[in-house]
């Protein structure tokens, strides 16, 4: 990436960001290496930062930046220190005002390039070669690491040690079980965040290979019929929706769909079905879907307010208060997986027929390729994001529920609030002080810190931030900026570029067709529930989780996400027009205002 | 001897005597694809005429004074050709057999009559200038006449100097081709892949109010729409002010230029239904000839679809941009190019 001199940039230098009012100090509340710091300023002034928003929506929380920390070591690992990708390090981010913007590091040196391209070219073969093997395996030791993430046990600190302590060889003390287990804990965080790039790099690869290789033998190709032509048929996403579905007709079919009533909360549903033996019955259908179904993710895992539908089972309820109305008015609410997978076959079948022979065998390869790779690309989400991350989220309460217990806290909830080192410091003191007996200052100490941390985050979630900052590079070169983010040369011009409120956005067209609605903009999860039957979803960008809403929604249009998006999926899924990409529709579409949503240009206009 | 032939009995291999633009109707007819109806004039017509007539010697010595590479000399042997053969009589069983294939056709119809060079080669043809085309013919006399002003063609300066160049080696003679005409509402051109791209999943189509001339000529800019063969999604379309348009002369012979009605200058002129229609016979073109095709199509007046759409001719696509394909890579070495470990460029 070339670094032009900052006057020369459309983007504001990260050095000259205002703290908005009554924010002051929110730099305390992160580690030291996360800040533009005005001793590295040469260097950070003269590279191009993007908001990663896809990730990071909304301010971060103190304990949160482990999300931040730890996939950015995984993913420079993997990328930097074991495939060797030749042109490209690992992600360098900082955090302003609460947001995290992101930069790659670049490899230059033509000579380092070449000693890359050997390592890479081994490793990345012997993945590929191997994949469903090795897949296959990689789910045996994510299943593991979720079990022993949610059996960790989070011992209490008692008047008396056990018996035991003298009885067994290896029973040790209390402080030091309670430390081991925070530890732990982290380290299985790291460990989920290890396994997750282990594959995801190649499977973007792969995937975005057969893409470029698609537009330059056929350039006009939608990108909806490239994505068409790879997407899964059976993947383990799909599944909570699927048994949702099917629990709806059981309601039905049992005589209790009476209990579905939009707007009733899930402990009105189950008061009344608790009233009658078919409504018992079908809470015991329930119960047999939802391990592993109901470990989705309430939003995209990377904040710890996401739990899962264990936690909260909002987004199930209306899902199938939604689909009890639908089959009810005699819609079809069945995924057509037949008629999918035909019409995915009959695409494949038809461009290949369209090449000359020696293209269609690159064609079919990494088509094949693509596939192969496409079910770890979607499912890793599930056993990541949701299944792992809303369970480590659960265990760090448990931490937060001990330091509460002893007032180092006010609520469970506070250990949020608190760096992970932070939460090491205090279980430190709880620990030192209820072995020595004596004072601990912490029940001081903290509870002020979180009070001040929370009112800052709040503050922080209205301000703006500019998808980019620093220097406007000449070209965007990095494959996990463009592959991952869709942060592509183009679009960093269109951001350098942007009116504001023209009143019209351009992103990726996504899902095709044109429709006209009034505008729900949500930013998190929590504000699902707002959503109302034929509304335009505007949204930073959707995870999977979200799908049970789509089937109420016209359109969708998010800030971040390209074709292969999940929104985009599921939008081409439920034929919503969709516009993936947009870089500030949150920002500039307001709840309420009539937008235009065409998915077919990609445009979205604001017409009142 | 056989002077005439339905183009719906023509093959490709007829193209010798028939000339590439009937055979190739004949061939479009075979394959099921709508082509309006009519005959083929075989080069035999022609022969008999200057035979019969002994214009055969007239052309012959007229030739001789033309050498190769003499303009002023190819303009003079023209001009003599062209006053000796423009009033000469057809002979009397080409004058019967025209008029007995042209009464064949239903309610004795107004005719397109085109020249249709010899061979399959229409790079020479356009050369030699065989692109005569008389439109809105009625009876038989006129068809005789056009048919003859058809045959003048092959005398042009340009077309005797193309000749000259060759060494006099190519045998001056041409089919014609008697065709019904079709009123267009709506006419246009389409390619059986984006001309500009190269995508071959796409069929490009340009299209105008009423008939084609207005496109093929370029005096109008006509709507342009992109389709994909595949799902048959329109991907990009784009409507033009379409501000004239050519409909057959109401008092008889030829066709009148005139302005196109505000209310529809600037509306599509093709629907959905319209474009999948296009799209389908595009497609059913493509697969028979095996090779993109150049299409000129026309919707008639006052008929609906599918029995509307008419194909007046198809080319094969001679300019077609294609880049070096990326050959002989594996799958996995493409994918490691994804992430800047291609191996060498230079292999």
């Amino acid at each position: 990436m070339a670094a032009p001199t900052k006057t020369s940039s459309a983007f504001p230098s990260p050095y000259e960001i205002a703290t908005p009012p009554g924010c002051e100090g929110w730099e305390e509340m992160y580690p030291y290496y996360t800040l533009f710091d005005e001793r590295r300023r040469e260097t950070d002034e003269n590279r191009f930062w993007f908001w990663n928003s896809m990730h990071f929506p909304v301010p971060m929380p103190a304990f949160d930046v482990h999300c931040i920390d730890s996939p950015y070591q995984a993913v420079g690992e993997w990328q930097n220190r074991f495939f060797a990708v030749p042109p490209a390090m690992g992600i360098d981010y900082r955090i302003v005002n609460g947001y995290v913007y992101i930069s790659g590091n670049p490899v230059t040196d033509p000579e380092k390039i070449g000693e890359r391209v050997e390592y890479f070219q081994r490793r990345a073969g012997y993945y590929f070669e191997n994949w469903e093997e090795i897949y296959a395996k990689w789910k045996t030791k994510m299943e593991a690491l979720i079990a022993e993430i949610t059996e960790l046990p989070v011992p209490d600190l008692p008047e008396y040690e056990p018996d035991e302590v003298m009885l067994e060889d290896d029973r040790q003390t209390a402080f030091y079980e309670l430390l081991s287990a925070y530890d732990r804990t982290l380290r299985c965080g790291d460990l989920m965040w290890q396994h997750h790039f282990e594959l995801l790099l190649l499977g973007y690869g792969a995937y975005v290979t057969f893409s470029d290789f698609c537009k330059a033998n056929l350039p006009d190709i939608p990108d909806q019929h490239i994505a068409q032509m790879v997407a899964g048929i059976d993947v383990l996403l799909f599944r909570p929706s699927a048994e949702l579905r099917q629990l709806a007709k059981v309601a039905i079919d049992s005589g209790v769909d009476g209990a579905f009533v939009e707007g009733r909360s899930p402990a009105e549903i189950d008061a009344e079905l608790e009233q009658s033996d078919a409504g018992k019955a079908w809470l015991e259908e329930l119960e047999k879907i939802k391990d592993p179904w109901f470990n989705m993710a309430t939003g995209d895992g990377l904040y710890h307010y996401y739990g899962s539908w264990y936690d909260d089972p909002t987004i199930a309820y209306a899902s199938i208060v939604g689909h009890v109305r639908a089959l009810n008015e005699g819609e079809e609410v069945e995924r057509p997986t037949a008629e999918l997978e035909r019409e995915r076959d009959r695409l494949a079948e038809e461009y290949g027929a369209l090449l000359d022979e020696e293209t269609r065998g690159a064609f079919t390869e990494l088509l094949g390729l693509s596939r192969m790779v496409f079910p770890y690309v979607e499912e890793h989400k599930f056993y990541c994001d949701y299944w792992f991350l809303t369970r480590w989220w659960n265990k760090v309460r448990e931490f937060g529920a001990l330091l509460a217990k002893h007032g180092f806290l006010e609520d469970t909830e506070d250990v949020f609030q608190l760096g992970r080192h932070e939460v090491a410091q205090a279980l430190d003191e709880l620990v030192l002080t209820w072995a020595t007996g004596g004072e601990p200052i912490g029940p001081k100490h903290w509870p002020p810190i979180v009070a001040r941390r929370k009112e800052l985050l709040e503050k922080l979630a209205d301000w703006t931030p500019p998808p980019a900052l620093g220097a406007t590079p000449e070209a965007i070169t990095d494959p996990m900026s463009i592959m991952l983010w869709g942060v592509t040369t183009q679009r960093v011009q269109e951001w350098a570029s942007a009116e504001e409120g023209g009143g019209r956005l351009t992103g990726a067209a996504a899902s095709p067709g044109v429709v006209e609605g009034k505008a729900r903009v949500v930013i998190d999860v929590e504000q699902i529930a707002a959503v109302r039957e034929g509304d335009v979803l505007v949204c930073p960008i959707t995870s999977p989780a979200w799908a049970p809403i789509f089937s109420s929604v016209k359109a969708v249009v998010t800030d971040i996400g390209g074709v292969m998006s999940h929104a985009a999926i599921v939008c081409r899924e439920y034929g919503l027009p969709a516009v993936v990409g947009t870089g500030r529709a949150t920002a500039e579409i307001q709840t309420g205002q009539t937008v235009r949503v065409d998915g077919s240009t990609g445009v979205v206009t604001i017409l009142e | 001897m056989e002077f005439t032939r339905p183009l719906a009995e023509l093959r490709s291999a007829d193209a010798v005597e028939f000339g590439g633009k009937s055979a190739n109707l004949g061939d479009l007819l075979s394959a099921g694809i709508p082509v309006p109806g009519g005959f083929a004039v075989g080069a035999g017509a022609f022969r008999a005429f200057v035979a019969e007539t002994g214009l055969d010697g007239t052309i012959a010595s007229a030739l001789s004074r033309a050498p190769k590479g003499d303009v002023e000399a190819a303009s003079a042997a023209s001009k003599a050709i062209d006053e000796a053969m423009r009033f000469a009589p057809l002979p009397e069983a080409v004058r019967e057999e025209l008029a007995r294939s042209y009464e064949a056709l239903e309610g004795s119809p107004p005719v397109a009559v085109r020249s249709s060079a010899l061979g399959e080669d229409s790079h020479d043809a356009t050369f030699a200038g065989q692109q005569e085309s008389f439109l809105w013919i009625r009876g038989v006399e006129q068809l005789c006449d056009a048919v003859r002003d058809c045959w003048v063609s092959l005398y042009t300066p340009r077309a005797i100097a193309y000749r000259a160049e060759l060494g006099g080696r190519e045998e001056a003679a041409m089919g014609v081709t008697v065709q019904e005409m079709v009123d267009a509402e709506v006419s246009g051109v389409m390619f059986t892949c984006n001309p500009v791209s190269g995508d071959p999943s796409m069929v490009a189509v340009n299209a105008s109010w009423g008939l084609g001339i207005a496109v093929v000529g370029g005096e109008t800019t006509p709507d342009d729409f992109l389709v994909s063969k595949v799902t048959g999604e329109v991907v990009r379309q784009t409507v033009n002010a379409k501000e004239i348009e050519y409909v057959p002369d109401p008092a008889g012979r030829g066709t009148v230029r005139r302005e196109v009605p505000a209310e529809r200058r600037e509306r599509a002129c093709l629907d959905e239904a319209g474009l999948a229609a296009l799209v389908e016979a595009a497609g059913r073109i493509e697969r028979h000839f095996g090779t993109h095709q150049d299409i000129e199509w026309a919707l008639a007046r006052g008929r609906s679809l599918p029995e509307s759409l008419l194909v007046l001719q198809s080319r094969p696509v001679t300019a077609m941009k294609t880049d070096p394909p990326r050959l002989s890579q594996s799958a996995i070495s493409l994918v490691l190019g994804t992430f800047g470990a291609a191996p060498r460029k230079d292999s």
